[in-house]
């Protein structure tokens, strides 16, 4: 390991450092002269007696048979596992304690080293630089890494820690201690401190451990020149949550502070019987919650301390102290407080995001320790459906739409939609589907069509519903993020700052493309298989209405068709919306073509002749069966014998789909007809077509809030209201009866 | 209180779980209500027996006391330890006219007249059953009261359940224990299990059986839910066949909780592959065991779901047949 | 060895019967009763099995079946491989969009990863579609319900315009190619 790592620290400043811990120790000496006057009018109070004992100990005292140190031990041992320790308190056992004036006791007193309220930073600093002096047992050094890491929420302010980064991280090339320091300069990094100085990194393939890589894509985010390796774009493993002797110690005297004491032994007592196995299993999907023990009042009369989180209560006390606010070490804590959310958000912190990426990453797929099997994504629901961290984070990415891509989560979903059962948290999956980042179209159809068209063919019409939803969510999102962050020139599109993923325009193109394909096959044999459900029929012509304004709303320049299978259903829909909503989305095809048509001769992009022959046909069919009564005509799309027609013995078959006769519009044109002759027994519709009829019938018709079927008539067929002149577009001004 | 009191009370509490404590110490005589009042039950065990402890020293407890707490606590709670039944053989014809007070007395008087130097405390239980616990010494010490034995008879019946007897002391109980109830002897009956009730249950036949019979009786009385006419089981004579065979074994109502079933084979080895083990005289040893937290539960369960073959082998059905967990399977039998 | 054949025998007007294999018999039997409870247009019957092959004496009295689910209880080894061997006593045509497979306890812990990857072999070998059920919930119960309902009804001819084979050839399984399960990681 020793090898692995080539560190240069360009300008450590040393002297500063060194001044900056007497002064520290200056101003603890006075405070100390200040104790040692109270203390004297307190003289009778043992546990006094006992601090003042481990302070003044001189050096090389015996501790074997050392009657005095074992009674004055315990003093302090039974006030640390009981209350909690102060501040003072655990600066002066500390520094006893790493300084091994005494030797062996040093294991036994960071056992009992539980604080009650902060850990003063300065402790720290003093016991990193006994560590400096290397004395220390191993074992020992890792027992006190640990304690810290467990603490750290409880520091009263980290600045001084930062400023001895350089220090901590020397011992980085201590084999045993990597990983722990590797976590806690993990916490401590901050932006500004790696432009001061400078590392160079040179791994060889064993010192490519999971602590070692986190901490390197950390610096990777910050300062992405100085670390010249390639990192794996997903990290595994990482940083454990080390099983400590003082976690539940330290939970008994919190709770035990903040008076919960009689109602918690109850709860105990009653509640441990049969739930207890399966609390613990899911233990790893619950939310840390945001514990540092930060007094207010400390941190008021200082103002370098730290604000702890957890005691915003409103956004202006957000506002006051958002310079003072520090990340908690459990990242998954920020997702149940919503004003900690929203100082994520403000302060938009690239390392925040990957912290909270690993964290669930870590919840979500190694959290189960117990399992060998990582591979599978067990995800105990059923027992704790509302604290599931997915459903937390689902509930985060609704409320922000960030646009970085939390891979872990996006793993996690790859995985898991390949054993889904299709309703599991069904909200939830799909929610954070709809979300994922663009996908490369290489790996799209593996990753998501495949999984998907298996679920979504044997699956209900409602889930059905919902896949066509959420993938047109997801169209629209990655729609959206493309027009907000590409580049002007065009040609390469940066989508994800966060992810080392980046796509050009035309690979980006090729994925919307696929997408907007395999929905179009889905539509299609989903509603023959669902008789052309309208329910479904609805939910895909949301899709087209996307789809058909790709190139006027989002500047991307494509424009895809829909297929027959989605185009015939919705033209001969029974109910009027269908048809409505059709001619809309052809109206804005029509638009955009036009408009791409226009700019097509000054930019470089193109958009192929076939997909205007596409348009043109339906158009030219959509008007010659609505309108014209020129369907199953030669020359039209639909082509069909005229004797075989004739043996379906329906009247002037070609008609049978025009505005008046079409199942969705017949409603329409029988109520017309009976206002406009209330007194005729038979009804004869093609009185309706005759002269001002027909126009006050297509009237009528758009009173009724069909805009989309107006937009296009009007679009297309040169028909004035009121001048009736015949006219050269593409449909007739009068219908032609036939 | 000396050192080795406060260590047999120290390992008690720490034996005993957090959320018994507060219930057991109440049941113990010693301590008064008031004394508990003081007590807090949020420390941390180690904070807690030391004031225990020293409430203790305070009332001149007496490792009389200390074992009253331990047998509380046991009788309480006998499902945490490992319980060997024994069987006594050879009833005399006085046997049955044995009472309680006799039986303390001559019990107490057998065994010291055996070993001086044990401490025996006898209790009687709500349900019959007489609570013996044994701390043993020797000549050069007094009695341990660490590792204590306990013994739990029913009067007028054969059976003995034991834990913590170690083989130095097997026979003095034994004997002790033969001449008290009047029987000619005593033999292991190869039946253990944590829980007491359900292993007296097995050997005293007190759970719902069924007898195999010729005419069983048909299943469809059993079955209390109307199958729906749209489904068809296409295997049900199989399925029915197989309840039928696990009920006979195993009988039908709630069975008797066993941990676990060890069959020990002493076989001859039979492999024309393997010269060397085939010819040794040492018969081939290996050691099947069967774990569950209702052992008979899933054996029934994997004879009628069909996962275990039927009918269901002797082997199997002899656990509640002879009342026996333990076999040891020769080339001659079981 | 009697083959269990899908076009012996008349089908019978509006009815569509379906076969549960599975060799443990628990979620067979719930997942039957929650399919007849289900609201439909068509009389739906439920045959439960074991293993196959089916008792030669009620050969008389099985209507046609449109649809052979297999269960595998992914915790079991056992249900596999009762499963492939209950494979071999079905007639070749079965395989042409009448069978399908489902998968329970995906998800749980002690499965090792391998035995999935065994079952999805075999599923996309004989081309039929994978379904997962999580037998545990009464949500996952019903779903997996309507899921099989959906698919009888095709390969019993309910649907207008879509057959057993056709939708199998959109739905039938695949298996993830190694490039892939290296993205997962």
């Amino acid at each position: 390991m020793a090898k692995a790592f080539n560190l240069l620290t360009s300008d450590l400043d040393v002297s500063s450092e060194s001044d900056l811990s007497v002064s520290s120790r200056a101003s603890n000496r006075s405070l100390r002269v200040a104790e040692k006057e109270r203390r004297k009018s307190e003289a009778e109070d043992p546990f006094l007696l006992a601090l003042k004992y481990f302070s003044e100990v001189k050096a090389g005292t015996p501790w074997m048979g050392n009657d005095v140190l074992e009674r004055n031990l315990v003093l302090v041992e039974r006030m640390g596992l009981t209350r909690g320790l102060p501040p003072e308190v655990i600066s002066t056992m500390l520094d006893y304690a790493m300084s091994l004036r005494m030797g062996a006791p040093c294991v036994r007193v960071l056992k009992f080293l539980i604080p009650a309220t902060v850990v003063p930073q300065e402790a720290i600093v003093r016991a990193v630089a006994w560590l400096c002096v290397g004395k220390i047992a191993i074992s020992t050094q890792v027992l006190f890494l640990k304690w810290v890491l467990t603490f750290f929420d409880m520091i009263d302010s980290k600045d001084h820690l930062r400023s001895i980064y350089g220090f901590i991280f020397n011992f980085v090339t201590e084999e045993h201690l990597c990983p722990y320091i590797c976590h806690l300069l993990y916490l401590l990094t901050r932006k500004d401190m790696l432009h001061q100085r400078s590392f160079i990194f040179s791994l060889s393939p064993q010192g490519r451990q999971p602590f070692l890589l986190h901490l390197l894509s950390l610096y990777k985010v910050f300062c992405p020149e100085l670390v010249t390796t390639a990192l794996p774009s997903k990290l595994r493993g990482g940083f454990k949550n080390h099983v400590t002797p003082w976690k539940g110690v330290l939970n008994a005297i919190q709770k035990r502070n903040t008076g919960q004491v009689t109602s918690d032994i109850r709860l105990t007592i009653g509640v441990k019987d049969g739930s207890n196995s399966r609390k613990r299993k899911c233990n790893h999907l619950q939310l840390p919650s945001l514990n540092s023990a930060v007094q207010r009042n400390l941190s008021s009369t200082n103002s370098r301390k730290v604000f702890p989180l957890e005691q915003l209560h409103s956004f202006p006390e957000l506002l006051d102290n958002l310079h003072r606010i520090e990340l908690p070490s459990q990242m998954g804590s920020l997702l149940g407080s919503s004003l900690a959310l929203c100082y994520l958000d403000y302060v938009q912190d690239d390392s925040a995001f990957l912290r909270l990426n690993f964290w669930l990453g870590h919840a979500l797929h190694e959290g189960k320790k117990a399992s060998p099997y990582a591979q599978n994504c067990v995800l105990p629901v059923s027992t704790c459906q509302n604290c599931s961290p997915l459903c937390l984070f689902y509930a985060y990415v609704l409320s922000r739409a960030p646009q970085e891509g939390f891979f872990s989560t996006e793993s996690f979903l790859y995985k898991f939609l390949n054993v889904w059962d299709g309703s599991l948290l069904r909200p939830q999956i799909l929610g954070l589907l709809s979300h994922i980042p663009v996908v490369p179209s290489s790996c799209i159809h593996q990753l998501l069509f495949e999984p998907l068209m298996q679920l979504f063919f044997s699956s209900t019409l409602f889930f059905k519903c919902s896949v066509i939803e959420c993938l047109n969510d997801m169209l629209l999102k990655w729609l959206t993020w493309h027009s907000v962050y590409s580049v002007e020139d065009g040609l390469d599109i940066s989508l994800n700052s966060h992810t080392p993923m980046n796509m050009t325009l035309s690979g980006f193109m090729d994925s919307v493309m696929e997408l907007v394909l395999f929905v179009g096959r889905l539509a299609t044999v989903g509603l023959q298989l669902e008789g052309c459900s309208s329910l479904l029929l609805s939910f895909v012509l949301d899709f087209y209405e996307t789809v058909c304004d790709m190139f006027l709303k989002f500047e991307l320049p494509l424009v895809v068709m829909p297929p027959v299978g989605v185009f015939y259903p919705a033209l001969f829909a029974t109910d009027p919306v269908s048809v409505d909503r059709l001619c809309f989305i052809m109206c804005r095809y029509k638009q955009n073509l036009t408009a791409a048509k226009f700019q097509q001769q000054e930019h470089v992009f193109h958009i192929s002749s076939q997909t205007y022959r596409e348009f043109n046909r339906y158009q030219l069919l959509m008007v010659s069966t609505l309108w014209n009564s020129r369907l199953f005509q030669p020359g039209m799309a639909v082509e069909v014998d005229h004797n075989l027609l004739a043996l379906s013995k329906v009247p002037e078959p070609s008609a049978s789909f025009t505005l008046i006769r079409h199942p969705a519009f017949v409603g329409y044109a029988l109520d017309f007809h009976l206002k406009c002759w209330p007194e005729r027994k038979d009804m004869d519709l093609k009185s309706v077509k005759a002269g001002k009829h027909w126009e006050w019938y297509l009237e009528f018709l758009f009173s009724h809030g069909y805009l989309g079927l107006q937009q296009f008539v009007q679009s297309n067929i040169n028909w004035h209201p009121g001048s009736g002149t015949k006219s050269q577009g593409q449909g007739d001004g009068q219908p032609t009866n036939g | 209180m000396d050192q080795s009191m406060k260590r047999t009370l120290q390992r008690l509490i720490r034996r005993i779980p957090f959320q018994l404590l507060k219930t057991t110490l109440s049941k113990w005589a010693h301590i008064l209500e008031e004394d508990l009042l003081l007590l807090d039950f949020t420390q941390p065990k180690c904070l807690f027996t030391e004031n225990l402890l020293s409430l203790c020293e305070g009332k001149g407890t007496t490792v009389k006391h200390i074992t009253e707490l331990e047998m509380i606590y046991i009788i309480e709670n006998p499902n945490q330890v490992m319980w060997r039944a024994f069987q006594l053989l050879d009833a005399r014809e006085d046997a049955p006219s044995i009472e309680l007070t006799q039986f303390k007395e001559q019990f107490k008087a057998h065994l010291t007249e055996l070993n001086s130097h044990v401490s025996i405390k006898i209790k009687k239980h709500t349900d019959e059953a007489v609570w013996i616990r044994i701390a043993w010494g020797d000549n050069f010490t007094k009695p341990n009261h660490l590792k204590p034995t306990y013994a739990v008879h029913h009067l007028q019946t054969p059976y003995v359940f034991v834990t913590g007897l170690t083989v130095k002391h097997k026979p003095l109980l034994n004997q002790a224990l033969v001449l008290t109830t009047r029987y000619g002897s005593i033999k292991d009956a190869s039946l253990s299990g944590r829980n007491l009730v359900a292993i007296r249950d097995l050997l005293m036949r007190q759970y719902q059986q069924v007898f195999p019979t010729k005419h069983p009786k048909p299943l469809q009385e059993k079955n209390h839910v109307p199958t729906n006419p749209n489904i068809e089981k296409e295997q049900i004579e199989n399925t029915e066949n197989r309840l039928q065979m696990a009920c006979e074994a195993f009988g039908d109502g709630t069975l008797p909780q066993l941990q676990k079933a060890v069959y020990q084979l002493e076989t001859k080895f039979r492999d024309n592959s393997n010269r060397t083990l085939t010819g040794s005289d040492e018969p081939f040893r290996g050691v099947v065991e069967f774990t569950s937290t209702n052992l008979l539960e899933s054996l029934r369960h994997a004879v009628s779901s069909g996962i275990a073959s039927t009918p269901v082998t002797p082997l199997l059905s002899s656990i509640t047949q002879k009342g026996r967990n333990y076999f040891v399977v020769t080339d001659k039998g079981v | 060895m009697s083959l269990l054949k899908p076009f012996s025998k008349l089908p019978e007007l509006n009815t569509a019967n379906i076969l549960l294999v599975e060799n443990e018999e628990q979620f067979q039997q719930i997942l039957a009763e929650t399919i007849v409870l289900l609201k439909k247009n068509v009389n739906v019957n439920v045959r439960l099995a074991r293993s196959l092959p089916l008792p030669i004496e009620n050969e008389k009295f099985r209507p046609r079946i449109d649809l052979v689910v297999f269960i595998i209880n992914l915790t079991s080894e056992l249900s596999y491989q009762s499963a492939e061997v209950s494979l071999k006593f079905l007639d070749p045509d079965y395989f042409l969009g009448k069978v399908c497979f489902l998968v329970t306890n995906a998800r749980n812990a002690s499965v090792p990863p391998e035995r999935l990857i065994s079952v999805r072999k075999l599923v996309a070998s004989l081309h039929c579609p994978l379904l997962f059920a999580e037998d545990q919930m009464t949500d996952g119960v019903n779903t997996a319900a309507h899921r099989l309902l959906a698919i009888l009804k095709v390969t019993s001819g309910h649907v207008p315009m879509a057959t057993g084979l056709y939708l199998s050839s959109l739905t039938r399984c695949t298996v993830p190619s190694d490039i892939d399960q290296q993205n997962f990681d």
